[in-house]
């Protein structure tokens, strides 16, 4: 039986896609079945980010409204034969789609795979209830800024009201060098706010742009920090123990050579 | 308490009490009760209250007309009060009352009281007559409105309103006290533009029409050095 989790955050744009994508990768590279569901519907962007845009025949909601199979309408994807998407409808809206459904899809996904990652969409409306209604397990991302904060509080109310307790937290495209200067949030500041366990720190990386655009999730990219924060992060779900990624801003020049000629 | 010419609303310990001039004209209650509900805060909305006219009484269809006039309120008619069941200015209190004004006396009040064992997170909201206890944080866009006291056993940095119903000896206090906006009563403030951290436990209460948040009186612990 496998474990169904949602990647939620209430506001848009800090990554939640991206966090499926990777986690969903991730997940498959370490051996596991894997699905991707895109509930963004009218706004589907997993598939892009997966690079599977052009394979897209049926979606979610041709599955729940049985105009196909469950089978049907999963796409494979290029890199790993154990990982599927199944990818929203973009013509419909979030109407299109029941909590009911959502869980009855839920349960068949469980039984064929090992996880089930959902990606919701931003909001708190229809499209959130929807993607929570199956899930066993959530994850919120949220980004170094008040209103990111303050809209993950408010989702985490959310789901405790709705039984998904113990939410874990993704603070996203954190800036080291900012923090240190004190002009950002620390995962301190955030941590004070919202109380959940921290599952991982992903900083800000221009390679998450390239990878995104390029449709090829940036955890497989060793030479990726982001990349190497998400496999740590897939590492975790999976229940392992590892520590946080390192995010401390590399020493200059000038500190190396100190160092090197033993001046510290 | 709000209060007109010929009509006053309290908040009492057993909940909401209209006091009518047993000497005017209905229509004009009427009238005046209408304004004083548009000009108060929509926090009383649900509310039962329970009226007072001294002992005049008023026809079926006078009565009906005040029923549907804090129905559209949002309020529900709770029934009449007599003389004896009322704090009257000059007239003889019943015990309860000077019990409570003994026990003011030595710096203490009692009443309903309402513990929340969780954290308060942007949209929860809690209302309450009575006081709140929260063990916990109460966090930013959340919000506590009590007839009586807050007590925040954690961060206090949502919005908290005391004395709702027009208590101006109410008080909120919180172990860090710093709040999006801190009311009591009819009185409003919000907390300062620069975030002093660890103030430690502060209490914030009406003194001299103002509000004052002053730190809480923890002389003993502090003395130990702390």
């Amino acid at each position: 039986m496998g474990e169904v989790i949602v990647v939620t955050s209430g506001k848009g744009g800090v990554g939640k896609t991206t966090t499926s994508a990777n986690i969903g990768t991730g997940l498959a590279s370490a051996g596991f079945s894997v699905v991707l569901v895109d509930t963004d519907i009218g706004l589907r962007n997993l598939d892009v980010v997966m690079g599977l845009e052009n394979r897209i025949v049926y979606d979610l909601v041709d599955v729940t409204s049985e105009n196909c199979r469950l089978k049907q309408a999963l796409i494979k994807d290029k890199r790993f034969p154990n990982l599927h998407l199944l990818p929203a409808a973009q013509t419909k809206d979030k109407t299109a789609v029941s909590p009911e459904q959502m869980k009855a899809l839920a349960e068949e996904l469980k039984k064929e795979f090992d996880y089930a990652i959902i990606d919701c969409p931003a909001g708190i409306e229809q499209g959130f209830r929807n993607a929570i209604a199956g899930a066993d397990r959530a994850v919120v991302v949220c980004t170094p800024e008040v209103s990111s904060v303050r809209d993950a509080d408010r989702i985490i109310g959310l789901l405790e009201a709705a039984d998904l307790k113990n939410p874990k937290l993704i603070i996203n495209r954190i800036r080291p060098q900012m923090v240190k200067r004190g002009d950002m949030m620390d995962i301190d500041d955030i941590l004070d706010i919202l109380a959940i366990d921290l599952i991982g720190v992903v900083p800000e990386d221009e390679s998450i742009v390239i990878s995104t655009n390029r449709g090829e999730p940036c955890v497989m990219d060793k030479n990726s920090k982001a990349g190497e924060a998400y496999r740590r992060i897939t590492k975790r779900i999976q229940g392992e123990e590892v520590p946080l990624m390192n995010l401390e801003v590399p020493e200059g020049l000038m500190d190396k050579l100190k160092k090197l000629i033993g001046l510290r | 308490m709000t209060r007109t010419e010929h009509v006053a609303l309290k908040g009492t310990r057993e909940g909401l009490v209209l006091y009518f001039d047993p000497l005017a004209d209905f229509g004009l209650l009427l009238t005046e009760l209408n304004k004083l509900l548009k000009d108060s805060v929509q926090f009383l909305q649900g509310a039962t209250v329970r009226c007072f006219a001294g002992d005049k009484e008023y026809s079926e269809d006078e009565h009906d007309q005040l029923t549907n006039l804090l129905q559209e309120h949002q309020l529900e008619l709770g029934g009449w009060l007599t003389t004896e069941e009322v704090y009257v200015p000059g007239k003889v209190q019943s015990q309860a009352i000077e019990k409570e004004t003994r026990l003011g006396d030595e710096g203490m009040v009692e009443g309903p009281c309402l513990f929340v064992e969780r954290n308060l997170r942007n949209g929860n909201s809690v209302q309450y007559e009575g006081h709140v206890v929260v063990l916990g944080d109460v966090n930013p866009g959340a919000e506590i409105i009590a007839t009586g006291n807050i007590v925040v056993l954690g961060s206090l940095r949502g919005v908290a309103h005391a004395g709702a119903t027009g208590e101006r000896k109410a008080s909120v206090s919180a172990y860090h006290l710093a709040p999006t906006q801190l009311r009591i009563a009819d009185l409003v403030t919000r907390a300062p533009d620069e975030d002093a951290e660890e103030r430690g436990p502060e209490i914030a209460r009406i003194k001299d029409d103002r509000l004052i948040v002053e730190a809480a009186g923890l002389t003993g612990f502090r003395a130990k050095g702390r």
